[in-house]
């Protein structure tokens, strides 16, 4: 049971002067601005408007802001960073339950295994004074989802109860702060028994209710996936992301370099960004893997009502109605849209969306600014790849399995994924191959052995090496997809692991002769002990040089022999481009092989590397976590993977 | 250090107000200068010379002059920027595409003999890309110093700018305004490519589709926007009108 104590309103605002006097803090309400209300720096007490119905954008400015400096570099010494690091006390008045509950969920988010640094600090650095709710918005339904009170959260809660607040101590902290600043009362039975009184007579005060309860959120979604509510009310989206900007448990992120303009220096930047918007799923060879604006509209409220409910347990609508306010078309508004699905199928099979995963991940100080690395060696493979050979100037092996991946910095440009080419090894060096497609690989062409680049990672999920062993391993790649893939070709090759492994067939296609890649290896291989190697080419123009096969790579899958109970025995790899697999999979399903026996690689966005951005996600797997390496079994049945 | 870049910056029709935001960087037209060379700047100097790597076009095309000097340009640069929005989507320029030629001048010159004189040899306003190739785009009237700046120390990391594709609701909701809807006005900005940092909407004015249209008029998701607030597709058409003449939507990469 929380402490109670009353304070009189004039010692209310005396208490509240009294902390904005303090300069240890910088202290932030609700004020009023024009017809609306906003969270600002209070001058005086007189400014707090605890009377207010809701705000334009939640508290989570605070904690996530709209624009934050991570870290600030120097671009005339190479590699010279430092993460920001001023985060100043501060004190939130005036927050509403279910912002209370929405920062809650978003720590389940950014403090999980892979802490954001920022935002920790920043919620070790503030102290939260809620406020029940007096006024309640026209387009709120916090009530019907149980989030217009909450008793935990906050470090002091304020309720008006008729002539004075009474004030719920929720931690220590806010009991000290009432101590030092502070005139109040023990509340009495008489005083508690208002509180309850205040809380009811603004239920009444909601206009909007959610017919469909929230429990049931995650079984009628998964239910509904293929519905029509999505095209329909979709076609009336201006994809403006409004909706995304105002909300409390939206928490994705951009990063971009923002370089000053003698050249001198920059900083990194993160910045909101919005699903709904077409370049989020964007990667850097220009493909959008939810191109339809119906993807992007569903994919808002999947995660909302099933995607995060399956990974943390709770729906990420806190009913406070502001994308209802937003939304032009009035097409945003999860109680409109939940309540019309109240009618519709279940389904039990909530989790369908999401792949239950423990990888252990070592804690790391900060999840943002890279490590230095050193490029030790550039090797050309085509006209537009090169492969790279980095060390970390910590002199510390990577410790990457194959299939993980690491992000690559090169300050003022920016950053991007890059799967890792090499075996693992006690190695300092490690390599990645880069085709020239955006900013940050023309800018690696362009760099020279002995520059410096950043390195986050190794990240993902990679193959796991173990449940390889006493396998036959047919290891299919196309394209690019043998970056990752000789990763995995060199580690089973390798004179101390291929005994674990029996037969091993590598079969890679690439569009034309003079696209393949890593020939000299590919001669090695196939010299292995029991070891097949097939190339292919999609064409062969007159006049290159090709003895190998021409066609698409399911034709190289005939004149491979996989006996049919041998299949069982078998476990398949594919790595290539996204429209490869449909077609390589029906054929290693034609051969027998189960579907648990095959792993893909999948590519998608992968902006932060530890599932907080949002940019990766296939529906409710986040491949920076979850993958780049699925278990097709797992994976099949996620309808945004092998679209 | 690399040879830094020689940069010319040119206008065609327009009040030359983008370049006055370049001449305006204040201090910081030496970090500019320090990355660049300055080769040729109306505005505000007297030398010329035409040798350059990047040209900075502002302005609209609307005589066989203009054109035969911006392909000349187009020639010289190895990179062209187009500056402002009656470079990058035609602009207020494109206001008088409405009417025929002869009503233009005759409103505009009344009897003045303009006959047989190249200066007024004049034809529908085109955008820079209605004429050459256009590399990169500093769109808005004016534009924001600090998307000149993005632009120009992009080019001079050698990276391509960033194409801003999304809304100015993004950058006005992060401003946590009120939406200029909900205060009764009529604004583009959910059809308007952003950069802007959504000034005018934070300084309570609606948008004008300044920076050009990221979505069509005719859809129906507007439709849909325009019935709920009372308004026709003639209010629209006529809001678009004065900087989106003719100009349905802008291409992506514009």
């Amino acid at each position: 049971m929380n402490q109670i104590k009353t304070i009189s309103k004039s010692d209310l605002n005396n208490f509240i002067n009294k902390l904005i006097q303090d300069k240890n803090y910088e202290v932030v309400g609700v004020k009023s601005k024009d017809i609306r209300y906003v969270y600002g720096q209070l001058e005086n007490a007189t400014e707090l408007r605890l009377d207010h119905d809701v705000t334009i954008i939640p508290p989570k400015k605070y904690f996530l802001p709209q624009y934050e400096t991570l870290m600030e570099y120097s671009l005339e010494k190479q590699f010279d960073v430092k993460a920001k690091d001023e985060i100043k006390p501060r004190i939130i008045i005036g927050i509403h339950p279910y912002d209370v509950i929405a920062l809650e969920q978003m720590d389940k988010v950014y403090l999980d295994s892979q802490k954001d640094d920022f935002y920790k600090k920043r919620r070790e650095n503030t102290i939260l004074i809620a406020s029940d709710m007096q006024n309640v918005s026209d387009r709120s339904f916090a009530a019907s989802m149980h989030t217009n009170t909450t008793d935990k959260g906050f470090d002091l809660l304020l309720t008006n109860i008729e002539d004075k607040y009474a004030i719920t101590i929720g931690s220590e902290k806010g009991k000290i702060l009432l101590e030092k600043y502070a005139k109040v009362q023990d509340a009495k039975e008489a005083d508690i028994n208002k509180i309850d009184k205040t809380r009811k007579k603004t239920v009444n005060k909601f206009k909007k209710k959610v017919i469909l309860p929230k429990e049931e959120w995650p079984s009628v979604l998964v239910a509904n996936y293929d519905g029509g509510i999505w095209e329909e009310r979709s076609d009336k989206c201006m994809e403006c992301s409004s909706c995304t900007m105002v909300c409390p448990t939206c928490y994705c992120y951009d990063v971009k370099d923002d370089v000053s303009l003698n050249l001198k220096g920059g900083s990194r930047i993160r910045t909101w960004d919005g699903c709904m918007l077409r370049d989020f799923t964007k990667i850097g060879s220009g493909e959008v893997f939810r191109e339809d604006k119906k993807d992007r509209y569903r994919h808002r409220f999947f995660r909302k009502g099933n995607y995060l409910p399956a990974r943390y347990g709770f729906v990420a609508c806190v009913g406070c109605g502001r994308c209802g306010i937003a939304c032009l078309p009035d097409i945003a508004d999860p109680c409109d849209v939940m309540s019309s699905l109240a009618h519709h199928r279940k389904s039990d099979d909530t989790a369908r969306f999401f792949i239950k995963q423990e990888n252990k991940v070592a804690e790391t100080n900060t999840i943002h600014v890279p490590r230095k690395a050193t490029i030790k060696r550039i090797e050309k493979l085509t006209d537009a790849e090169k492969l790279f050979e980095i060390e970390l100037d910590d002199k510390k092996p990577l410790g990457h399995k194959p299939g993980q991946f690491i992000e690559v910095s090169i300050f003022g440009i920016g950053e991007a994924p890059f799967g890792l080419a090499s075996s693992p090894s006690d190695l300092p060096t490690f390599e990645i191959a880069v085709r020239k497609v955006g900013n940050v690989t023309s800018k690696l062409h362009e760099m020279s052995v002995g520059d410096k680049i950043g390195i986050r990672g190794p990240l993902g999920n990679g193959f796991d090496v173990e449940k390889l062993e006493n396998k036959n391993l047919l290891l299919t790649s196309g394209g690019i997809g043998i970056y990752p893939m000789r990763s995995l070709i060199n580690f089973v090759l390798d004179k101390k692991n291929r005994k674990k492994f029996k037969q091993i067939i590598i079969l890679y296609g690439a569009k034309r002769p003079k696209e393949i890649l890593f020939l000299n290896e590919v001669e090695e291989w196939k010299k292995c002990d029991d070891t097949i190697c097939k190339l292919t080419v999609d064409r062969c123009e007159q006049g290159e040089c090709w003895a190998g096969d021409i066609g698409l790579i399911t034709t190289l899958f005939p004149k491979i022999r996989v006996d049919k109970l041998d299949s069982k025995n078998t476990i398949a790899v594919v790595v290539g481009p996204p429209i490869m697999y449909k077609f390589v999979i029906k054929s290693l399903q034609t051969m027998g092989i189960p579907d648990e026996n095959i792993f893909v690689s999948l590519e998608r966005r992968m902006k932060c590397g530890v599932g907080k951005c949002g940019h990766c996600q296939i529906n409710g797997v986040y491949v920076c976590r979850e993958g780049p390496v699925f278990n097709y079994k797992q994976i099949k049945n996620l309808p945004e993977a092998f679209e | 250090m690399k040879q830094k870049l020689r940069v010319a910056i040119f206008d065609f029709a327009d009040c030359e107000g983008c370049e006055l935001e370049i001449a305006d960087l204040e201090e910081e037209i030496f970090d500019l200068l320090e990355i660049v060379d300055i080769v040729s700047f109306r505005e505000v100097m007297k030398e010329h010379s035409d040798n350059y790597d990047i040209a900075i076009v502002e302005g609209s095309i609307m005589r066989p002059m203009d054109e035969k000097r911006l392909r000349n340009i187009r020639s010289k640069a190895k990179i062209l920027v187009a500056i402002g929005a009656c470079a990058t989507i035609g602009g207020v320029n494109k206001i008088r595409n409405q009417w025929m030629h002869d009503e233009v001048i005759r409103e505009v010159y009344g009897d003045a003999p303009t006959q047989r004189n190249e200066l007024f040899d004049v034809f529908k306003t085109k955008a820079l890309n209605e004429v050459v190739p256009v590399d990169y785009y500093i769109h808005g009237c004016p534009p924001d110093r600090d998307d000149i700046k993005r632009v120009i120390s992009a080019l001079g990391l050698g990276k391509k700018p960033e194409i801003i594709r999304y809304p100015v609701c993004v950058e006005c909701k992060k401003n946590e305004n009120i939406c200029q809807f909900e205060l009764g006005a009529f604004c583009l900005g959910p059809i308007t490519r952003a950069g802007c940092k959504a000034i005018c909407p934070t300084h309570n004015s609606p948008c004008d589709g300044c920076r050009g249209l990221i979505k069509k008029a005719e859809t129906e998701c507007v439709w849909e926007v325009l019935q709920r607030y009372n308004l026709s597709y003639e209010d629209i058409r006529r809001r678009c009108t004065m900087y989106n003449y003719g100009k349905e939507e802008c291409q992506v990469d514009e």
